[in-house]
C-alpha cells in the first residue's frame, strides 16, 4: 500500500497537470476578452505533439534532454507528499535533496537549449539560468523556514511545520515572499523572460518540435502544479482530517484556486527586463533571509 | 606488519630515482612519457598500499626516521593515509596521461618535466607525511614548491607564463615562512615533531597561541587558495600548467594546505586545565573565511571566458566549502550542546568527503578541457563549441564531471555538499549564522551549475568550433581517454554509495589519535547515527526528530531511471519520425560566426549585479 502512495502522487500529477493548464489558458483568454480553449485543450495538444515528426539538432544532448526533465519532475512529485500524507519514497530524500533535483530538470531545459546550436535558445538558456540561480534560495529558505520550525530536513516535517501549530510572523512574511516569487516559479508574466514567446520565439524550446516539444511541456506543466502544490501545502493548512482521499482533494482545491491566482497575475501584467527582474529577486533573497532568521529566533 | 616507515621512504627513493633517470631519454618523448609513469606507478602502488593498511588495519603513531644524514618524524595515520591515497592516485592517472598529451608541446623539450615530476608527487607525499612543522616540513614544502614553479613555467618562451610563475614562486614562500615562525614562535627547535610543538603551544599563553593559530591558518590559506590569498595566485598558476600538472595542482596539492588546516586546528591543540583553546573562535572566522570563498571563487568563475581560467576560479569555490566546513566543525565540536558537537563529526566527514570527490572531479576536468586543448589548440570558450559529435567520449566524461561537482543528485558532489549543508542547516535551530552560511553554499551550488552549463555548453554544444578552430578536430588518442574513463568510473562510485565513504572516513578519525575529535568519532555510534539504508546516509540527532536529514543517491537514480523509461516509451508512442535539420534563426539568415551566441553575454544581468565581487573578465 506504501509503494502505492508515491505511484499515486505522481499519477495525480501527471494526470491533472494539463488541467491546470487549461484553467489558465481559459482565464487568460476571459481576462483578455476572449473565449479560450476548451479545458482538455493541453491534453490534446500533448497527443497531437507526440505524433508529429521530430526536427533534430543531430546530437544526442538535444534528444536526452527532453526525456531528463521530464524524468527528473515526476522523480520529485513522487517522493512530494500530497495530502500530508509522506508516500513511500518520501523517506528516502530531504528537503535538499528536493531542491537539487529541481535544478536537475532546470539543467536538462539549459542542456536542451545548449544543444540545440540556436541563439535565441542560448539567450533564453542564458535568462533561465539566472533566473534559476535568483529564485533558487526563495524556494530553499520557503522549505528550510519549515525545517528549522520541525527541526528536522525530512520532507514531510518540513511541509507540515505550519499545520502542526505555530504560523509566525516568519511564516507570514515568507507567505509574502513566495507570493511574488510565484510568477517566476511558475515562469509566467511578468517573469516568463526565459520563453518570452513574442520577444525570442518560447527561448529554450525555439528548435523543439514533436515528442520533444510535448515533454518539455509537460515538464513545465508538472513543475507549475508542483510549485502551486508547494504553496498549498506550506502556506494554507487548512485540513488535516486523516482521510487521505478528503486530504488531496483539499489540497486539489487549493491548488486550483493558486492557478486562478496565476492566471490573474499573470494575464494582467507586462513582462519585466531580465535586468529589472534580477533586482527584484534580490530584494526577495534578503526579505526571506529575514523571514529565515525571525524563525531561528522563535518568531 | 611489514615496516611501513620503510616502504614509504622507498617509494620516495623511487620517485627521486624516476627524477634522475628518465630526463636522459628525454629526447624519446613517448619512452620518457612510459618510464615516466612507471615510476611513479611503482612508488605509487606502494603509497597506495601503506594508505590502505592505516586506514583500514591500523594506524601507526609518529616515529623519527633517518632519511640520510637527517632525522626527521614521520607519522602514518589514517588522516595522513587518506591524503597520501588520493594523492597517488592522481599521481598515477596524471602521469599516464601525460605521456600521450605532452606529445602536443613539440617545441617544448620534456626534459625538465620528466625530472619535476616525481619529486612533485614526492614533496607532496612528504607533506602529508612529515611530523614537524620546520626541518622536515620545509624539505617537503620546497620540493613541492619549487618542482611545480617548474611545471608551472613549462612554456618558459611566453612572458606571461613566466611571470604568473614567478608570483606563484614568491607567494608559495612567503606562506611557508607563515608556517615555519609560528612553529619558532610556539619554542620549537628544527626538527621537533607536531606533537612536542602542541605541548609547547599549551605552556604559552596570551596573545601568543592566536598569533601561533593565525599565521597556520594564513601560511596553509595561501596553499589551499582561501580568499583573498588564493585569487592572487591560483587562477593565473593552475590555467598555464600543463593539464595533467593543472588536475594535480587542483585536485591534490592545494589540498594539502586544507591537510594542515585540518592538522593544525584538530591535532595540534594542547588538552590541558591552563590551557583554552578558543575553538569557537576559530571555527567561526575559518567558517567566515570558507563562506566568502566559496561564494566569490565560484561567481568569478562563472564570469570567465577561458575553460581553465574558469575551472581554476572554480577550484577556489570548492575549497570554499571545504574550509566552510571545517570551520563549521570546529565551532560546532567545541560548543556546549551534544547534538551540536554530533553534527560537526558529521561536518567533518562531509568535508573529507568532499575533499575526494573535488580531487577525482576536479582532476577529470582539468583532463578533459586539456584533451579539448590538445585537439583544439585552444581554451578560449567563445572559439570552441559543438565538439559534442567530434569529441563523443570526451563530451560524455565532462557531462558527468559537471554534473558531479554541481551537486546535482545522485553524482558525487551531492553527497558531499548535502552533507556540509544539512549540518549547518540543522545547527541552525541553535546557531543562526550557520543558517545563513548554509543558505550561502546552498545558493553557490546553483552558480556553480550555471559556471558548468557554460563550460558543458559553450564547449560541447553549441556552435563555434567550426569557425574558431582553423583545423579538423578528433577525438584525442586512447591513452588520454582511459585514465578519463578511469575517473568517471569512480566519480559515478562515490555518489551511488556514499554509506561506504561515510564509514570509512569515521573510521580514519577513530583511528587516528590525538585529536579532538578522535574519541568522539570512536563513540560516534554508526548504526544509531549515520546509519545505512540503501546505500544511503541519514543524520539523526537524538533529542530531536528519529530521521532528520536523509540522501539516498541509489533510490533516487532507481525512480529517475523508471521514470525515464516511462518517458522514453511515451516519446515514441507516438510513432515520430527524426529528420536532421539545419538551425532556424527565423528564416532570414543561416547560423554563422557573426550572429552565434557569444561569452559576453551569458549571465549578463547576474555579471552586472555581481560586479563588485571582482575576477571580471576584460573585453
Amino acid at each position: 500500500m506504501d509503494i502505492l502512495t508515491a505511484v499515486i502522487n505522481a499519477l495525480i500529477f501527471l494526470a491533472l497537470a494539463p488541467f491546470f493548464e487549461g484553467v489558465i489558458r481559459r482565464l487568460y483568454a476571459r481576462v483578455q476578452s476572449r473565449k479560450g480553449p476548451p479545458l482538455i485543450q493541453p491534453y490534446l495538444d500533448l497527443l497531437k505533439l507526440l505524433g508529429k515528426e521530430t526536427l533534430s539538432a543531430g546530437n544526442w544532448a538535444f534528444r536526452i534532454a527532453p526525456m531528463m526533465a521530464l524524468a527528473s519532475i515526476i522523480t520529485v512529485v513522487s517522493i512530494m507528499p500530497l495530502g500530508y500524507r509522506a508516500g513511500y519514497l518520501t523517506q528516502y530524500g530531504d528537503i535538499i535533496t528536493v531542491i537539487y533535483l529541481l535544478m536537475l530538470g532546470g539543467v536538462s531545459v539549459l542542456l536542451g537549449a545548449l544543444s540545440s546550436k540556436n541563439t535565441y535558445a542560448m539567450l533564453g538558456a542564458s535568462r533561465e539560468m539566472v533566473t534559476m540561480i535568483m529564485i533558487e534560495p526563495v524556494l530553499a529558505m520557503t522549505l528550510i523556514l519549515g525545517a528549522l520550525k520541525a527541526k528536522s530536513l525530512a520532507i514531510d516535517a518540513s511541509l507540515s511545520s505550519s499545520l502542526n501549530g505555530a504560523y509566525g510572523i516568519s511564516m507570514v512574511l515568507m507567505l509574502v515572499v513566495f507570493l511574488m516569487a510565484l510568477q517566476a516559479f511558475v515562469a509566467r508574466q511578468p517573469f516568463d523572460i526565459a520563453e518570452a514567446e513574442v520577444e525570442i520565439m518560447e527561448g529554450p524550446f525555439i528548435e523543439y518540435s514533436g515528442p520533444g516539444l510535448a515533454l518539455f511541456k509537460y515538464y513545465m506543466m508538472i513543475k507549475q502544479m508542483f510549485y502551486a502544490a508547494l504553496f498549498a501545502a506550506v502556506f494554507v493548512p487548512l485540513v488535516n482530517t486523516g482521510y487521505y482521499i478528503v486530504d488531496v482533494a483539499v489540497q486539489l482545491v487549493e491548488i486550483l484556486a493558486v492557478f486562478v491566482l496565476i492566471s490573474l497575475l499573470g494575464s494582467t501584467n507586462p513582462r519585466l527586463r531580465i535586468d529589472q527582474a534580477v533586482k527584484y529577486y534580490a530584494v526577495l533573497i534578503f526579505a526571506s533571509l529575514a523571514a529565515v532568521g525571525l524563525t531561528a529566533y522563535g518568531i | 606488519m611489514s615496516d611501513l616507515y620503510g616502504k614509504l621512504i622507498l617509494a620516495m627513493a623511487i620517485l627521486l630515482c624516476s627524477a634522475v633517470v628518465v630526463p636522459f631519454i628525454a629526447e624519446k618523448r613517448k619512452l620518457a612519457g612510459w618510464l615516466n609513469f612507471i615510476f611513479v606507478a611503482v612508488a605509487g602502488a606502494i603509497l597506495l598500499s601503506i594508505s590502505y593498511s592505516v586506514i583500514f588495519v591500523k594506524s601507526l603513531p609518529s616515529r623519527l626516521v633517518s632519511v640520510g644524514p637527517l632525522d626527521i618524524y614521520f607519522l602514518l595515520d589514517g588522516f595522513s593515509g587518506f591524503f597520501l591515497g588520493i594523492i597517488s592516485l592522481m599521481a598515477i592517472v596524471s602521469a599516464f596521461y601525460s605521456i600521450e598529451y605532452m606529445e602536443h608541446y613539440g617545441d617544448y623539450g620534456l626534459r625538465s618535466y620528466y625530472a619535476n615530476y616525481p619529486i612533485f608527487v614526492l614533496g607532496m607525499a612528504g607533506i602529508v607525511t612529515v611530523d614537524d612543522l620546520t626541518t622536515g616540513f620545509s624539505i617537503a614544502w620546497q620540493a613541492m614548491t619549487i618542482t611545480s614553479y617548474f611545471l608551472v613555467r613549462f612554456e618558459h618562451r611566453k612572458k606571461e607564463i613566466v611571470k604568473a610563475a614567478n608570483k606563484y614562486l614568491v607567494l608559495m614562500e612567503l606562506a611557508w615562512l607563515f608556517i615555519v615562525i609560528a612553529a619558532l614562535a610556539a619554542g620549537s627547535s628544527m626538527g621537533d615533531s607536531v606533537h612536542s610543538v602542541t605541548r609547547l603551544i599549551g605552556e604559552t599563553g596570551g596573545a601568543l597561541p592566536y598569533l601561533i593559530y593565525g599565521l597556520v591558518f594564513l601560511g596553509f590559506g595561501f596553499k589551499a587558495a582561501v580568499f583573498p590569498f588564493g585569487q592572487m595566485w591560483l587562477p593565473d598558476a593552475h590555467s598555464i600548467a600543463p593539464s595533467p600538472i593543472s588536475a594535480l595542482l587542483s585536485g591534490v596539492m592545494i589540498k594539502t594546505g586544507v591537510y594542515g588546516i585540518i592538522r593544525s586546528f584538530f591535532w595540534m591543540v594542547p588538552h590541558s586545565d591552563t590551557f583554552h583553546f578558543s575553538g569557537a573562535f576559530w571555527g567561526a572566522l575559518i567558517a567566515s573565511f570558507g563562506v566568502v570563498t566559496l561564494f566569490i571563487g565560484t561567481v568569478q568563475s562563472m564570469k570567465q571566458s577561458q575553460s581553465k581560467r574558469l575551472l581554476a576560479y572554480s577550484s577556489i569555490g570548492q575549497v570554499g566549502y571545504i574550509i566552510f566546513g571545517i570551520g563549521a566543525a570546529l565551532f560546532m565540536v567545541n560548543a556546549e550542546s551534544a547534538a551540536l558537537k554530533m553534527l560537526g563529526l558529521i561536518a567533518l566527514v562531509g568535508v573529507v568527503y568532499h575533499i575526494l570527490n573535488h580531487a577525482v572531479f576536479k582532476g577529470l576536468l582539468f583532463l578533459t578541457s586539456g584533451s579539448v586543448l590538445y585537439s583544439t589548440g585552444t581554451k578560449d570558450l567563445n572559439r570552441l563549441g559543438g565538439l559534442i559529435n567530434l569529441m563523443p567520449v570526451t563530451a560524455f566524461v565532462a557531462g558527468i564531471a559537471s554534473l558531479s561537482i554541481s551537486g546535482v543528485p545522485p553524482f558525487s558532489g551531492f553527497v558531499s555538499k548535502w552533507t556540509l549543508v544539512s549540518t549547518s542547516l540543522l545547527a541552525g535551530s541553535e546557531v543562526l549564522f550557520l543558517v545563513i552560511f548554509g543558505i550561502v553554499a546552498l545558493f553557490t551550488s546553483a552558480v556553480t551549475l550555471a559556471c558548468y552549463v557554460k563550460f558543458f555548453g559553450m564547449t560541447f554544444t553549441s556552435a563555434g568550433a567550426e569557425w574558431g578552430v582553423g583545423r579538423e578536430v578528433r577525438e584525442v588518442p586512447a591513452g588520454m581517454l582511459i585514465p578519463k574513463l578511469f575517473l568517471t568510473a569512480l566519480c559515478l562510485l562515490q555518489g551511488l554509495i556514499p554509506f561506504f565513504y561515510f564509514q570509512t572516513i569515521i573510521g580514519i578519525f577513530a583511528g587516528s589519535g590525538g585529536s579532538l575529535i578522535s574519541a568522539a568519532f570512536r563513540n560516534l555510534n554508526v548504526q544509531g547515527h549515520v546509519f545505512n539504508s540503501a546505500m544511503g546516509v541519514s543524520v539523526g540527532i537524538p533529542g530531536l526528530s528519529a530521521v532528520s536529514s536523509i540522501a539516498v543517491p541509489a533510490v533516487l537514480l532507481a525512480v529517475f531511471a523508471a521514470a525515464f523509461v516511462v518517458v522514453a516509451f511515451l516519446r515514441k508512442s507516438g510513432g515520430s519520425k527524426e529528420r536532421e535539420v539545419p538551425t532556424w534563426l527565423c528564416g532570414y539568415q543561416d547560423l554563422h560566426d557573426k550572429n552565434r551566441y557569444r561569452d559576453k553575454s551569458m549571465f549578463a544581468a547576474l555579471k552586472n549585479l555581481l560586479y563588485w565581487t571582482g575576477g571580471n573578465v576584460k573585453e
